[in-house]
């Protein structure tokens, strides 16, 4: 961020009076209002496309009254949310009641900090990107148990329950699932995973295509990743037809739109990690952003990058409205007798991989057989 | 659980949730799938057969109450009077489609055909008793008004002719010799009819409705809206 | 664990699951005892929409009891209907015409068609899978076009009258109903891809509240339930009545073939399967209808001799019974009504136990309930 008010200052002579602090302090907050915007409305229209996704899949049109085919709905549906009555039950713990959907709403949005959107685009370079991820993310467990336990409502409890055990195991595949890229890489910064992917053998200097232990570790990490989001067929935390809405049942209003933004923040977050970490970030065959002036550059890598990851958000919705709901003890048995063992394996296997080809994917490692 | 059952459980979960997917994917890239009707702009034709709202022509209806007695949920009040000409004269028909579950029993009984199902299933009122319709235009008590004066001028017609005859028989008689008249006056007034009574013909019918023993409730008064 | 519990002293809790609940199917209350995620004891509680129907029965004439039968399970109103009338006739001794016979084993095995298909639909969303659902209702709603032209209604059809049904067919009612069937019985193997031999699917209800043969035949299930257990018990064929004898369909019992005989799968799949075999007996019953009157004579105030009758039917929750005495007057003496869901509800309380929460919604919709029924 100083080095950005710098150059900043550099670029405007206007500015040059400015002291650094202010300068710094003016450029992270507008950083983070640019990130929180497009989150908000990336969320809105994921909202959008998720019911017409639906739509299609069933037979159905979806919404398409608001605006042209539909795509003003999540407006209407926003200022809906926020005219509604505000409700909080009587019975209820006030202050954590109150605080849960905003626990929840950061530990999603705020990951979206180091998602690497192009090749300079990216709030925070922190050099421990993935590990930030994971922690961040993790904050959603607090808010969610805070809010079936506060709710004073036993649906709701139930749900905050069974978020919080399936949240922390699925914690510990999604990260397995992640250290592969990280191993390859030899870094934590989700921008130089992502420019360890480039090269130019196309689409073969992906992780996803590295070696076949990473190629295995994708599916795993995108399978956790669907459980980390409470995703159907892991919504078990909301279970509609079991749990009537599960933890945010007694929640109202904007305060619900908080638990929904989250998961469709939720959602972006996890598939930007997938692309990041497997399927090469803004990376695309023969042609390198990096080579591009910057700007364009950047807009290309941009435009990338959002297209796998909403590419991997369409997957996501495509299952959920495909697959049934799994019960708590076969999620369990899922993450500690499936995903764990098979992530475990193969990190072990991409260790190996890279101790006996010396770090090399299988494009090179076949180039380096013929000289 | 051995490693090959481990394996192939895995393979069968990939591979029945892929079939399930590529179920979905066709259905939803296809686009001739889609089903919707856009309600108020598109609309299907209601069959010929479509039992909506009723509807009583009554030019044709003849007051014969078969459809009072064989509504099960008794939505339907009927009230006629006797006319000038021995003939019924509907003076309210009333239906509350509020209460209607359009079983159409009413439509299979009614003798002239005149209660018919359209095809109309759109309606929506601000008050409850909006949802009786009233196929009688006038006001009731203004009908009975003038039936009832039209049956006490037909009576008293009827009388004065009567009156007529009987001078006229009365000086027959006086001229033949001493006989009494003996026809008894005409009841002036136009005879009221509640509709229960009205129509011997489904007097058994009726009975059903109501258990012997048990007093009958007049269907004119079944109405809830009229209450309100 | 016993150290353990001691040193964490956890309680029972008590939930109540309904009136108001996604997948109760209506208005049962489900009173849940649970330790933690496990069920202790699932308690229903019906009568949450009692409305008198029998008492009614008692109040009204025979005729005029016709669309109340439509309320009695409003997703199989044809098969209701078509009871009650067999039962009348039986007891008044009407014959009744054989195309009005056929007719309506053509609008019973649609109807039942229909009702599975809710069954099929809303037992998938309650497991979570909310798209078979609609493609369920996109069926429905062409068997509900086919009832809208012959009776004129889309739910509760009020068709079948005593001593035949109201109208003849409608012209061409007999090809689009083929047409159907040959739009839909290629559905059906779909439906089994997309969702019934889906792992997760398949392991949710695999070997999930099993109920044995002897279990199900000492708490009187019946219908697909019973069947489920594999009993091959079907009214059609144990006691026929109506046209059924001259129709060939096999009946469909549980085998298994995921779990154990006798769990929720089986009882699905006994459902998917019976929707095959009415297909069949739908294909049947329109080359057989033979031509002719669609009412007998039936006087019009209709009095039954002084007796007492009891006419069970398959429907498709099971054997609805309908005991009925007569004193000769116009309007049945007294009314009872078996109701299959009703005598469902019996077992949920003892095979419940010891399963989880999300269990529990899976047997009801395994037992495919319909509320109106229970209550009556």
């Amino acid at each position: 961020m100083e080095a950005l008010a710098i150059s900043l200052v550099h670029a405007l002579p206007v500015l040059s009076g400015v002291p650094l602090w202010a300068m710094t302090l003016l450029v992270t907050v507008l950083v983070a209002a640019v990130v929180l915007t497009f989150a908000l409305t990336y969320s809105g229209l994921a909202t959008y496309v998720e019911r017409k996704v639906a739509g299609d899949i069933q037979a159905r049109i979806g919404p398409n009254r608001v605006g042209p085919v539909g795509l003003l709905q999540f407006l209407a549906d926003g200022i809906k949310l926020l005219l509604k009555e505000d409700i909080i039950p009587a019975k209820a713990d006030r202050f954590l009641f109150i605080l849960a959907p905003y626990l929840v709403f950061i530990g999603s949005f705020a990951a979206f900090v180091v998602v690497p959107f192009g090749v300079g685009l990216i709030a925070s370079d922190l050099n421990i990107g993935v590990y930030y991820v994971m922690a961040v993310t993790s904050l959603v467990v607090v808010g969610v148990m805070l809010a079936g336990w506060a709710s004073n409502n036993k649906w709701a409890l139930l749900g905050g329950m069974r978020a919080a055990a399936q949240i922390v195991s699925y914690e510990v595949p999604v990260g397995m699932a992640l250290l592969p890229a990280v191993l390859i890489a030899g870094s934590l910064s989700l921008q130089d995973i992502t420019r360890s992917q480039g090269g130019l053998f196309g689409i073969f200097g992906w992780n996803l295509f590295h070696n076949p232990f990473t190629f295995f570790s994708f599916f795993l990490y995108y399978v956790a990743a669907l459980a980390e989001t409470n995703r159907t067929p892991f919504d078990i935390p909301e279970a509609e037809s079991e749990l009537v809405a599960g933890y945010h049942v007694e929640y109202t209003g904007i305060r619900f739109a908080f638990f929904f933004l989250a998961e469709y923040g939720d959602m972006f977050v996890v598939s930007a990690l997938a692309t990041a970490c497997f399927l090469g970030g803004w990376h695309v065959p023969f042609l390198s952003a990096e080579a591009l002036p910057a700007v364009w550059g950047n807009l290309f890598s941009l435009g990338v990058f959002l297209g796998k990851t909403l590419g991997l958000v369409l997957l996501m919705m495509w299952v959920r409205w495909t697959l049934p709901r799994l019960r708590v003890d076969q999620l369990m048995r899922m993450a500690w007798k499936y995903l764990v063992p098979l992530t475990f394996f193969n990190l072990l296997g991409v260790s190996l991989w890279l101790l006996l080809f010396h770090g090399k994917g299988i494009p090179q490692m076949i180039a380096s057989l013929f000289g | 659980m051995g490693l090959k059952a481990y394996l192939s459980d895995i393979w069968e979960a990939a591979v029945t949730v892929a079939k399930g997917m590529r179920i979905t994917a066709r259905y939803g890239v296809d686009p001739r799938e889609t089903i919707t009707l856009q309600y108020p702009e598109e609309r299907w034709t209601p069959s010929d057969r479509f039992r909506g709202f009723l509807h009583n022509d009554i030019k044709r209806c003849t007051s014969c109450t078969m459809c009072v007695r064989v509504c099960p949920i008794d939505c339907i009040s009927l009230e006629s009077v006797r006319g000038a000409d021995k003939k019924l004269v509907l003076v309210s028909y009333d239906i509350n489609i509020g209460r209607c579950m359009y079983c159409g029993l009413c439509v299979e009984a009614c003798p002239p055909k005149s209660l018919t199902h359209t095809s109309g299933y759109e309606k929506a009122f601000v008050d409850r008793g909006e949802f009786i319709l009233r196929f009688v235009p006038e006001d009731p008590e203004e009908i009975k008004a003038r039936i009832a004066k039209q049956v006490a001028e037909a009576a008293a017609k009827a009388e004065a002719e009567k009156a007529a005859k009987e001078a006229e028989e009365k000086a027959a008689k006086e001229a033949e010799a001493a006989k009494s008249a003996e026809a008894p006056p005409e009841d002036p007034k136009g005879e009221q009819m509640q509709s229960p009574a009205a129509a011997p013909l489904a007097e058994a019918a009726f009975a059903a409705g109501n258990p012997a023993g048990k007093p009958e409730k007049p269907p004119e008064e079944g109405g809830e809206g009229k209450k309100e | 664990m016993k150290a353990r519990a001691e040193a964490l002293p956890t309680q029972e809790m008590l939930i109540n699951m309904g009136p108001q609940h996604p997948s109760t199917h209506g208005v049962l209350r489900v009173i849940l005892r649970t330790d933690g995620e496990v069920v202790v004891n699932a308690k229903p509680d019906v009568g949450y929409l009692h409305r008198a129907l029998e008492k009614i029965g008692e109040r009204v004439t025979y005729a005029q009891f016709m669309p109340f039968t439509d309320r009695l399970d409003y997703l199989a109103s044809m098969n209701c209907n078509a009871a009650w009338a067999w039962t009348v006739e039986k007891l008044a001794g009407i014959e009744v015409p054989e195309r009005a016979e056929y007719i309506r084993v053509i609008v019973c095995e649609l109807n039942r068609i229909s009702s599975h298909l809710i069954a099929f639909g809303s037992f998938t969303a309650d497991m979570g899978a909310f798209t078979p659902f609609l493609y369920a209702i996109r069926e429905r709603e062409r068997i509900n076009d086919l009832f809208e032209e012959i009776c004129g209604n889309r739910l509760t059809y009020n068709y079948v009258r005593i001593g035949g049904v109201s109208a003849d067919l409608p012209d061409g009612f007999l090809e689009k109903t083929r047409e159907f069937l040959d739009y839909f019985e290629p559905k059906i193997p779909e439906y089994n891809d997309l969702i019934s031999y889906n792992k997760i699917f398949v392991h949710r209800l695999a070997d999930v509240a099993v109920i044995s043969g002897e279990q199900a035949v000492a708490y009187g299930l019946t219908g697909p339930n019973l069947r489920g257990s594999g009993i091959p018990f079907d009214l059609r064929k144990n006691e026929p009545y109506s046209v059924y004898p001259k129709l060939d369909f096999d009946v469909c019992v549980g085998t298994g073939e995921r779990g154990t005989v006798g769990d929720c799968f089986d009882r699905y799949m006994v459902r998917i399967n019976e929707m095959r075999e009415s297909a069949r007996i739908l294909r049947q019953a329109i080359d057989q209808i033979p031509d002719g009157p669609v009412m007998a004579k039936v006087p019009r105030v209709f009095k039954p001799p002084v007796g007492e009758i009891y006419f069970r039917a398959e429907n498709p929750r099971g054997e609805t019974g309908i005991y009925l005495i007569s004193d000769g007057t116009v309007n049945p003496s007294r009314l009872k009504i078996r109701a299959p869901s009703f005598v469902t509800m019996n077992i949920f309380e003892e095979i419940t136990k010891g399963l989880m929460v999300a269990d529990v919604v899976a047997v009801i919709g395994s037992f495919d309930i319909i509320l109106p029924e229970i209550d009556r």
